[in-house]
């Protein structure tokens, strides 16, 4: 029963504040117990030294630490204001920019094709002037099978006059209408019944000649043809001096 | 018997609107004042509440540098959750409670650190609790100013070394002086829970800071 009413007390006392008077039981219970008087006097005794702890000042520059953290740190505000700002600068930055390239690209445009009007009034002056024959429309030539041999087609030199650079551009763009494409279909077959004369038309030049022949199945095969002679005789007779073309 | 000249003689109550208006210095007004921009209203927010966290968290973590940084980081987030902060408790409660989250945070991370302490080698073999390094000093003391910052600080070294969950409302209740209900409010737990923790904490420094009662 006292140890009962000893805990009553001794809970009182731990929730009552330093300040507090206790109950009129209580009091009276720590005048005839011992036990609990010793225990308050302890308790207050440490409480009060617990409390004289005080408060420990915050520094002098506290605030202004404060103040500098705030502001590296990135809040929805201030990080909200400044990209609202860096918006603007770029909208400006992406106006001026899509501006400009906007002009260079006409301008670009522009040149190009004052350019090609230049160069095909350019042609077409020339062609019109008097004394000179009037040059032939340029007609798209059909695409053909191409039954001329490469050395042929090599043979780009066609006249000693030079043409002018507009006229190279035409050639050029005529020439690559009678591209061929004969990858699908099937090489010549060459027979050994036929002279290589009837075939190809050979240069009687020091130089041996070679001709590659496909196939068609993958398989090439280059044949070599020496230098003709008949019996001892050479028909070239000086070494450096060549005969014309296709006179034996 | 008076005549009433003017209206103005009559003496009326003082208007009721007047009494409804909120005081514009409390805490949740300067809060809502922060809210709308008002850079002052939080100076006034941190200058009354900067030394009590201060020290609140110094308490709780017995460094004082890390103290004052981790009150710094209280008013941070304070400021950052401004447009969050709800009015249903007093600001007091809100703002003590971020600081207890972040003292009971740092511990926890000194834990985790497993710093070599000099007081481990003080541990007794049969696993009971881990005594301070304090030896007594013999030297005479000068004058009862110093035998009072020795009590202090003896008694800072016996609450470092309860654990958090007892020193929290320790020194809530010691040394803030504030009441079990907000105190329950702070730690989030119940009235109950906190009554029973302040009681074993003091019994615990009973026992350490026996020397000097």
């Amino acid at each position: 029963m006292k140890e009962t009413k000893c805990e009553i007390v001794r809970r009182e006392l731990e929730e009552l504040k330093l300040t507090d008077e206790c109950s009129v039981g209580a009091t009276q219970h720590l005048r005839d117990c011992a036990d609990c008087r010793e225990f308050h006097q302890r308790q207050t005794k440490l409480r009060q030294i617990v409390g004289s702890l005080g408060t420990v000042e915050a520094p002098p520059d506290f605030d202004f630490r404060l103040r500098a953290r705030l502001a590296n740190e990135s809040p929805a505000g201030g990080f909200h204001l400044r990209s609202m700002q860096w918006s603007f600068a770029s909208k400006g930055f992406a106006v001026a920019a899509a501006a400009l390239l906007f002009v260079v690209g006409v301008v670009y445009f522009k040149n190009i094709v004052s350019l090609k009007q230049r160069a095909t009034n350019e042609v077409a002056e020339q062609r019109n002037q008097p004394g000179q024959p009037a040059p032939r429309p340029v007609e798209p030539r059909p695409v053909v099978r191409d039954e001329t041999p490469a050395i042929a087609l090599n043979n780009t030199e066609t006249g000693p006059s030079r043409v002018k650079a507009g006229e190279r551009r035409v050639t050029a763009r005529a020439r690559s209408l009678v591209a061929v494409d004969s990858s699908s279909e099937r090489a010549i077959v060459l027979s050994n019944s036929q002279p290589y004369s009837m075939i190809f038309p050979i240069d009687a030049s020091l130089q041996s000649f070679k001709v590659s022949l496909d196939d068609g199945r993958g398989n090439a095969r280059t044949i070599s043809v020496p230098t003709l002679t008949f019996g001892s005789q050479r028909l070239v007779p000086v070494a450096t001096q060549f005969p014309p073309k296709n006179v034996w | 018997m008076n005549t009433l000249t003017t209206i103005d003689e009559l003496a009326f109550a003082p208007p009721l609107q007047q009494e409804v208006l909120e005081d514009t210095t409390s805490d949740h007004a300067l809060l809502e004042a922060t809210r709308t921009g008002d850079e002052d209203a939080f100076a006034e927010l941190v200058s009354r509440y900067r030394n009590q966290i201060t020290s609140y968290i110094y308490r709780m973590t017995s460094d004082y540098d890390n103290a004052v940084d981790l009150a710094q980081e209280t008013f941070v987030r304070v400021y950052r959750a401004r447009d969050r902060y709800q009015r249903s408790y007093a600001f007091s409660t809100y703002i003590y409670r971020i600081a207890t989250n972040l003292a009971i945070s740092e511990l926890r991370k000194r834990k985790r650190r497993k710093l070599v302490s000099l007081t481990g080698f003080f541990q007794p073999s049969d696993g009971g609790e881990p005594q301070e390094l304090n030896p007594p000093d013999t030297r005479p003391l000068q004058d009862s100013e110093l035998v009072d910052a020795e009590r202090r600080n003896a008694v800072q070294r016996a609450i470092g070394t309860l654990p958090e969950k007892y020193r929290a409302p320790l020194i809530l209740r010691d040394v803030d002086g504030r009441s079990y209900d907000e105190i329950a409010r702070i730690l989030e737990t119940s009235e109950g829970t906190v009554k029973s923790r302040i009681s074993r904490a003091r019994g615990f420094l009973r026992e350490k800071m026996r020397a000097y009662l």
